[in-house]
């Protein structure tokens, strides 16, 4: 006879003995006892003594025959924790010998076991053997493993927080001497450039009068020789010349074209510098094209559609430098770049007719793939971000000194060409990365943070300030400003010693900046992640990032704590997780992530579920270590 | 490690930030009207073009034969054409209409075979007799014939014409050329110079049979709407793409397309074509017209007013609608539906082209599907997460990623090492999985499928007969030619466990791409010039492609297990006829609230076209829907007959739990609605199934003679018990429903009666969209809870009883073992539930011989009575004699607090067994 029948007889023998809230039908008959289902810290919730039970949530009552009668009359289950009627309710599994659960009513009598001791199959259909002991033993190995993770974790984190007093001394240290620095090379700075103008309006004066005297010489010799062109081209020449002198702060002497483009080839991270000083697009993509970081195709191309837009803002002011940039040299890869610029300008639908018919079903293939779509909208974002620089680049190319400025730009440069990367990586094929696994580099990390490459020993060295201090006196002693002709060589020098010392004080002033930047982040409440900062790494398994391998994931730079990431708030939000985390990359052959309470957004109307949903030691940093591939520079 | 997910999550949303979707329907990859030789020509022609008149008007074999012949014709140049016209049972008329193939033409024409039912022929009427009549004072005479009931069937001789009217006097009901734009061109030898080539965006057609087009106008009367002929992103009823006020407008194109980023108005041919259209009109009346043709098909629905200059005369002086069809190949093999009732015209529609399927009850529930689940581990988390947030699902999918290097039936063994035990880890917990198999196959020699498709020379050829080859997902592929049933069955035992290693029966399957999808073919299909069995073009059956591999498809997953186990296979491309292989859904959407709009009347065409198992991808394929967007999608997608999410692989994730606790739950109670409802849901496709009635049907097919319903596609009903109005708009803060009839309805959420026959403007809430039970009516419900619907099936029911104004209401409920085919043979309960006179009953809707092979212990737990007038003191249940308890009880267990209603508790009566209820 199967279950329900035999029910079916129960209710029917009850209604005949006219019970007067109806049968206590179904497999309430089943149940053990009338307390099934409820945790022992409840149970005194419902063994009162009077005769009905409030619903926990107020919305109903109920009689002590109503419990667990298999009908549901709380709407939060208070009446049902035994059965599944409720939607809502919950059910307690004692499960000795393991830990005590609780499971959603709809578990209840479902023909899947999911309480260990079986509980909470008790209707006949299934039979759950109790398996209690052999997953409490599972269980306890587990934790134990995982304390002893946590407990390496603690270690590394004590480790990395004695690191970081250490480098945040060091770095402290470092920024106080910049400032004194700085303020010293700014004096000198400023006094060299005093000088240079006085200079150069000598200079200047002596040039206006030298002109006016060829002038009326030439006049004379005109007279004389009317009906010669040569001499009207010479002229015109001349006043070429003149007119480029007047465009120059300083009329440029042999050796500055080449102390420029020097400059421009050791920072050559300093994209506005690049701008400015380029000739023209031709020069600056070929300028990214050599210098450009990255390997992949894509992204050169990207890169360089955003150079492209920097540059045709910029280059309407920075024409005067135009004879700064040598044509030759870069000819090879501007011709590389102007191909490649136009593949990623043309239109895909326009060209179809042109193309093979392979390359026509890759074409449209990619549409869905979204690799095309991605370029393109990847290209729009930067070009969006070149569109902010730009607007912004003429205030820099006014306001050299303006550094601070200087170094956010790099910053969200990098910060969307790691972006790029991720993007990269989720279209590649997951064999890809596999592979990637092959070739293992042995270096751990390499400095994402280009700043930091800016040598600056020799501005450091406070001998070296004294020299430069020194040599000023001098030279500002031993040019005689009155002297008339202006010394030529006298000039010289203080115009080259203005642009070293301006350069050293750019130099100086980065640096300071960046030092600054990275104190202002945070690291935690221990600075614990100090020494991580502009670090990068990539995880061996592909499982936790699923995009993985070969390339910089996280760095400070592109998952900056501070709120400034414009997609955190929402993420948090969407995952309802309420917690800071660090994703730290790190130490020996481990990936660590670091989770730690998010003060401030716990009490922001999240609720405690969900926030303590990932936090299992609240005050700890939890740790995971991971295997790791370490990554190459 | 549920941290570890949220990382990874994190991660991939991240990465994801940075792309938003750039709309871009390539619109000039495809082909327009002006740009497609036949349609250009067809539209060209004015009224009156044809000259056709008909000759040797007889019946032969129980049809009625001719033989048309231009009128002027002197020299004998044009070969006459063979009319046939066969009456069959229950209203329905066919007519065909080709060449003479004694007259030995250059070729066959096509007929699309294996979509007409071969059991339709033995509803054949054999006529005997036909009657002369001059009509209307024309000179020639008319042939009629006796049609159905109280239709006859009319041959106008000169000019000719065919329509269908109503005995006695002249009121007609559709009609065929009668504005004379008959167009047949037939197959000729190409004259020396000239070039029947067409160039298409760098393609060239060779077309070496010339042009073969044919078009006509076909009329319908007393109507006010057109409907029908899917599928196409646009309006329910038809807007006209002709006309004196109609904007220049292609006409409604049918050509399955894989078309990337369809837009939400246009009338432009998305991934399946169904020639089927129906009108209606105020009289409450409905015919149909289907044009049995699988070549590219353009439709015009021609504005009132079109032919004012023409100076044809019209017999007709009723209201009617004239459209216009143009077909590039094929034969005329036409179907006249005279209805009248709309749901006569659907029943007679697949009394010709067949039975949706009988879903297994699994895949009427909800479906999980991301393009793409990783690996298994993915898979699992997902699988786990639905439970942590007890939010059931039913059927999780893999998309292409899940194979190795896009090799059907093969899996990426380093992703997927484990798929049986990926499978029965789900199947533990009632679960489905369902793979992607596509008809591209990749062309790898150490494939193979392949190299056995090409050793037995199983692939479509191209026009020099080589094997065609063509890019698609796994880059050079060929296809393989479905229209022939040796390949289809080939086919259908790839699906044997032991040929797909890794599948288990818990598995079933999705065809994408089966329009074919070609990405290097013109306008991203195959060329038209490619050749299937018996030189048969593919410009002549391109539109059944998709139609002939889901049935191989779905033949094969029958005979996988032996004819026990129904079949499931969702399909993206589809044709007449293919309800009876699976179900549809409406391809590549948007997220967006148009496409969420606009999946509203592409699902009741859909139904009303007989593919009732349809639906649209919840979320929207392409892009990130907001938060808002995303739950009203849901909400809506819950009344979809196939309710899936799915996304592509650049969006975001997207699955219920990740928006935050708030929206987890409202998109939880958006599925624990569907859940609830599957009682009810199974039962209407039940109903479909055997009468072909849609699940989801608009509003006319229930009231038919209320005008206000016409043109409602924002709202439908959901059976004939259930009115459902999707919020189409963001923050939206009152919507208008419009409640047809003169009986009340009940809010399903508070059970509040509101009256019928007015539009209510109604508050709007975030947690659920406009839900009425029609009056008189009766839903049966499972209110608890489970994993998915498999734990369900032991679980007691609700009944919730809405009486009308004379308290009286009437439901059925359909029961079976959810599985198999045995319900063919009687294995099912179904129950009639009846209230009046203060009794509910349950009896027995096919009362059969004998007892039922099926049975359930299945008890009722609660039944709700809405609108009830009665007291409150007591029931009694007969034959047990019992009494039971009347209560005021919640209307649902759900979803916040509901307000009390009329309910019996514990009636505690068997599903399977007859009984009264009396109420005291």
């Amino acid at each position: 006879m199967s279950v329900v029948d035999s029910l079916f007889i129960s209710g029917v023998i009850l209604g005949l003995l006219c019970s007067i809230l109806g049968g206590s039908t179904a497999s309430s008959s089943f149940l053990k006892h009338p307390y099934y289902g409820i945790s022992p810290q409840d149970e005194k919730y419902y063994k009162t003594s009077s005769d009905t039970i409030k619903c926990k949530d107020g919305s109903n009552k109920f009689t002590k025959t109503q419990l667990n009668d298999d009908f549901c009359d709380c709407l939060d289950g208070t009446d049902e924790p035994g059965t599944s009627a409720c939607p809502n309710g919950k059910f307690y599994c004692q499960n000795t010998g393991h830990a005590p659960r609780k499971i959603f009513s709809s578990r209840v009598n479902d023909g899947i076991c999911d309480c260990c001791d079986g509980s909470d199959e008790y209707d006949g259909k299934v039979n759950c053997p109790n398996t209690c002991w052999e997953a409490g033993k599972v269980a306890r190995d587990k934790l134990k493993k995982k304390i002893a993770t946590y407990q390496e974790g603690v270690t590394l984190r004590s480790r990395e927080i004695e690191k970081a007093k250490l480098s945040l001394v060091k770095d402290e240290e470092e920024l106080s001497k910049l400032k004194t620095e700085e303020k010293t090379l700014k004096g000198l700075v400023q006094q060299l450039k005093e000088r240079k103008e006085q200079i150069e309006k000598a200079e200047e004066k002596e040039r206006l009068q030298r002109e006016k005297e060829e002038r009326e010489k030439k006049e004379a010799e005109e007279k004389a020789h009317r009906e010669k062109s040569e001499s009207v081209e010479e002229d015109k020449q001349e006043n070429n010349d003149v007119q480029e002198h007047a465009s120059f702060e300083k009329k440029p002497d042999d050796s500055t074209p080449d102390d420029k483009v020097s400059v421009l080839e050791h920072s050559p991270e300093d994209q506005d510098m690049a701008k400015g000083n380029a000739e023209d697009d031709k020069a600056a993509e070929a300028e990214h094209v050599v210098t450009s970081d990255n390997v992949e195709e894509p992204w050169n191309e990207v890169e360089l559609s955003a150079a492209e837009k920097i540059e045709q803002s910029v280059s309407p002011k920075s024409e005067d430098n135009s004879a700064v940039v040598p044509d030759t040299g870069h000819g090879a890869g501007s011709e590389l770049s102007h191909e490649e610029a136009k593949k990623v300008g043309n239109d895909a639908s326009e060209s179809t007719e042109e193309l093979s018919r392979e390359e026509l079903g890759r074409l449209v293939a990619s549409r869905w793939t979204g690799e095309n779509n991605e370029k393109e909208s990847q290209e729009d974002g930067v070009k969006d971000k070149a569109h902010e620089v730009h607007e912004e680049v003429p205030d820099s190319t006014h306001d050299g000194e303006d550094d601070g400025y200087a170094t956010d730009t790099d910053d969200d440069t990098e910060r969307y060409d790691e972006a790029g990367k991720y993007d990269d990586h989720i279209d590649n094929d997951l064999d890809e990365s596999y592979e990637d696994e092959d070739h293992d580099d042995t270096s751990s990390s390499y400095k994402s943070d280009t700043d930091d490459d800016l040598d600056l020993s020799e501005t450091t060295s406070p001998s070296w300030l004294e020299k430069i201090q020194q040599t000023v006196r001098n030279l500002l002693q031993a040019v005689n400003l009155f002297q008339a002709p202006v010394d030529k060589s006298d000039a010289d020098r203080v115009r080259k010693d203005y642009e070293e010392s301006s350069a050293k004080l750019s130099k100086l002033q980065s640096r300071i900046s960046s030092l600054t930047k990275k104190l202002k982040h945070d690291f935690g409440p221990e600075k614990e992640f100090y020494s991580f900062y502009g670090r990068c790494f990539e995880s061996k398994q592909n499982k936790l990032l699923s995009l993985s391998s070969h390339a910089c994931l996280v760095s400070l730079q592109s998952l900056p704590i501070q709120t400034s990431y414009p997609g955190r708030r929402s993420l948090f939000n969407s995952l309802g997780v309420c917690v800071y985390y660090h994703i730290f990359p790190c130490i020996s052959d481990s990936l660590i992530f670091f989770i730690h309470q998010g003060e401030s957004s716990c009490h922001l109307g999240t609720d405690s579920k969900s926030c303590w949903r990932y936090l299992f030691a609240p005050s700890v940093y939890i740790i995971f270590l991971l295997p790791l591939k370490r990554s190459m520079p | 490690m549920s941290t570890l997910n949220f990382i990874s999550l994190f991660f991939i949303l991240f990465l994801t930030f940075q792309t938003p979707p750039v709309l871009s329907w390539k619109k000039d990859e495809f082909r327009n009207c002006n740009q497609t030789p036949f349609c250009k020509r067809a539209r060209s022609r004015q009224p009156a073009f044809s000259s056709l008149t008909a000759h040797q008007v007889t019946i032969s074999d129980g049809d009625l034969t001719a033989r048309l012949i231009p009128k002027n014709q002197t020299d004998g140049q044009i070969k006459p054409l063979i009319l046939s016209l066969s009456i069959y049972q229950d209203g329905i008329a066919r007519l065909k209409i080709d060449e003479d193939p004694t007259l030995n033409p250059p070729k066959k024409r096509f007929e699309v075979p294996d979509v007409v039912l071969p059991e339709f022929e033995s509803k054949k009427l054999y006529l005997q007799r036909l009657s002369k009549e001059s009509i209307d004072g024309d000179v020639g005479p008319s042939s009629v014939v006796y049609l159905f009931d109280s239709y006859e069937a009319v041959v106008r001789h000169d000019p000719f014409e065919v329509y269908v009217r109503r005995k006695g006097g002249n009121s007609r009901v559709l009609s065929l050329n009668s504005h004379g734009l008959f167009d047949f061109e037939q197959l000729r030898v190409k004259d020396e110079d000239e070039d029947w080539g067409e160039r298409f965006k760098g393609h060239t057609d060779t077309r070496p049979y010339g042009p073969q087009s044919i078009s006509f106008d076909v009329s319908f009367y007393d109507s006010d709407f057109v409907y029908g002929i899917p599928e196409h992103a646009t309006s329910f009823a038809l807007k006209p793409t002709r006309g004196p006020n109609v904007e220049e407008s292609e006409p409604y194109r049918l050509f399955n397309l894989d078309v990337f980023e369809y837009i939400h108005d246009s009338p432009f041919g998305l991934y399946g074509s169904i020639p089927f259209m129906l009108s209606h009109g105020k009289s409450g009346q409905t015919s149909g017209f289907f044009w049995l043709n699988a070549a590219e098909m353009q439709i015009d629905v021609l504005g009132e007013g079109w032919n004012a200059e023409s100076g044809i005369l019209l017999r007709s002086k009723q209201k009617t609608i004239d459209t216009f069809w143009m077909s590039e190949a094929g034969i005329v093999d036409t179907f006249f539906f005279v209805g009248p009732s709309p749901k006569d015209v659907v029943r007679q529609y697949i009394s010709v082209t067949g039975k949706p399927v009988m879903p297994q009850l699994f895949a009427t529930a909800y479906h999980q599907c991301r393009w793409n689940y990783r690996d298994e581990e993915d898979v699992e988390q997902v699988d786990s997460n639905f439970d942590e947030h007890d939010i059931p699902y039913d059927v999780l999918w893999l998309d292409i990623d899940h194979t190795d290097g896009k090799r059907y039936f093969t899996w990426d063994r380093v992703l997927f090492p484990n798929p049986e035990e990926m499978q029965r880890k789900l199947a533990a917990k009632g679960r489905h999985m369902v793979t992607i198999v596509d008809p591209h196959i990749k062309r790898d020699d150490s494939y193979w499928l392949h190299k056995e498709a090409t050793q037995k020379g199983y692939y479509v050829k191209d026009a020099t007969e080589k094997d065609y080859d063509g890019w698609c997902w796994p880059g050079s592929s060929s296809y393989l030619d479905m229209v022939n049933p040796e390949i289809r069955s080939w086919w259908g035992d790839k699906f044997s466990y032991e040929n797909y290693a890794g599948s288990t029966p818990s598995l079933y399957i999705w065809n994408d791409m089966n329009e074919p999808s070609v990405f290097n073919g013109p306008e991203v299909t195959m060329p038209r010039d490619a050749l299937h069995l018996g030189s048969v073009e593919h410009r002549e059956l391109h539109n059944a492609y998709g139609y002939y591999f889901h049935m191989a498809t779905s033949d094969g997953l029958v005979k996988r297990e032996h004819g026990k186990d129904r079949p499931f296979v969702l399909s993206r491309a589809f044709f007449a006829g293919s309800q009876r292989y699976g179900a549809v859904w409406t391809g590549d959407n948007t997220a967006d609230w148009d496409q969420l709009r606009v999946s509203v009347p592409m699902i009741l065409t859909l139904g009303l076209t007989g593919m009732t198992f349809s639906g649209a991808d919840v979320g929207g394929f392409f892009g990130n829907p907001d938060t808002e967007l995303l739950v009203r999608w849901y909400q809506l997608g819950a009344y979809y007959p196939f309710f899936r999410a799915h996304a592509h692989h650049d969006t975001k994730r997207r699955e219920p739990w990740l928006f935050g606790e708030r929206n987890t739950e409202l998109i939880r109670a958006a599925i624990h609605v569907r859940y609830t409802l599957l009682p009810y849901f199974y039962t209407l496709f039940r109903e479909a199934n055997s009468t072909g009635i849609p699940v989801v049907r608009p509003l006319w097919m229930e009231f038919p003679s209320d005008e206000t319903t016409f043109k409602n596609d924002e709202a439908f009903m959901v059976g004939n018990a259930l009115l459902v109005q999707g919020i189409y708009t963001e923050r939206a803060k009152h919507a208008s429903v419009y409640l047809p009839g003169k009986e009340s309805w009940y809010d399903m959420r508070t059970g509040t009666a509101v009256k019928g026959g007015v539009t209510h403007k109604l508050e709007v809430s975030e947690e659920y969209i406009p839900a009425f039970q029609r009056a008189g009516t009766i839903i049966p419900r499972r209110d608890r809870f489970r994993r998915s619907s498999t734990q369900m099936v032991n679980d007691p029911f609700t009944l919730v009883v809405a009486l009308n104004s004379s308290q009286a209401a009437e439901g059925e409920l359909y029961v079976d073992d959810g599985k198999s085919f045995e319900f063919l043979n009687g294995a099912f309960i179904h129950r009639r539930f009846s209230f009046s006179n203060g009794q509910l009953t349950s009896v027995n809707v096919v009362p059969t011989a004998g007892k039922s092979q099926f049975s359930s212990d299945c008890i009722i737990e609660r039944i709700i009575l809405l609108g009830y007038s009665g007291g409150l003191k007591g029931a009694m249940i007969q034959p047990a004699n019992q009494k039971t308890e009347i209560e005021r009880a919640p209307l649902r267990l759900q979803g916040g607090h509901s307000p009390a209603v009329v309910t019996i508790r514990k009636p505690g009566v068997r599903i399977a067994d007859d009984w009264t209820i009396k109420f005291l």
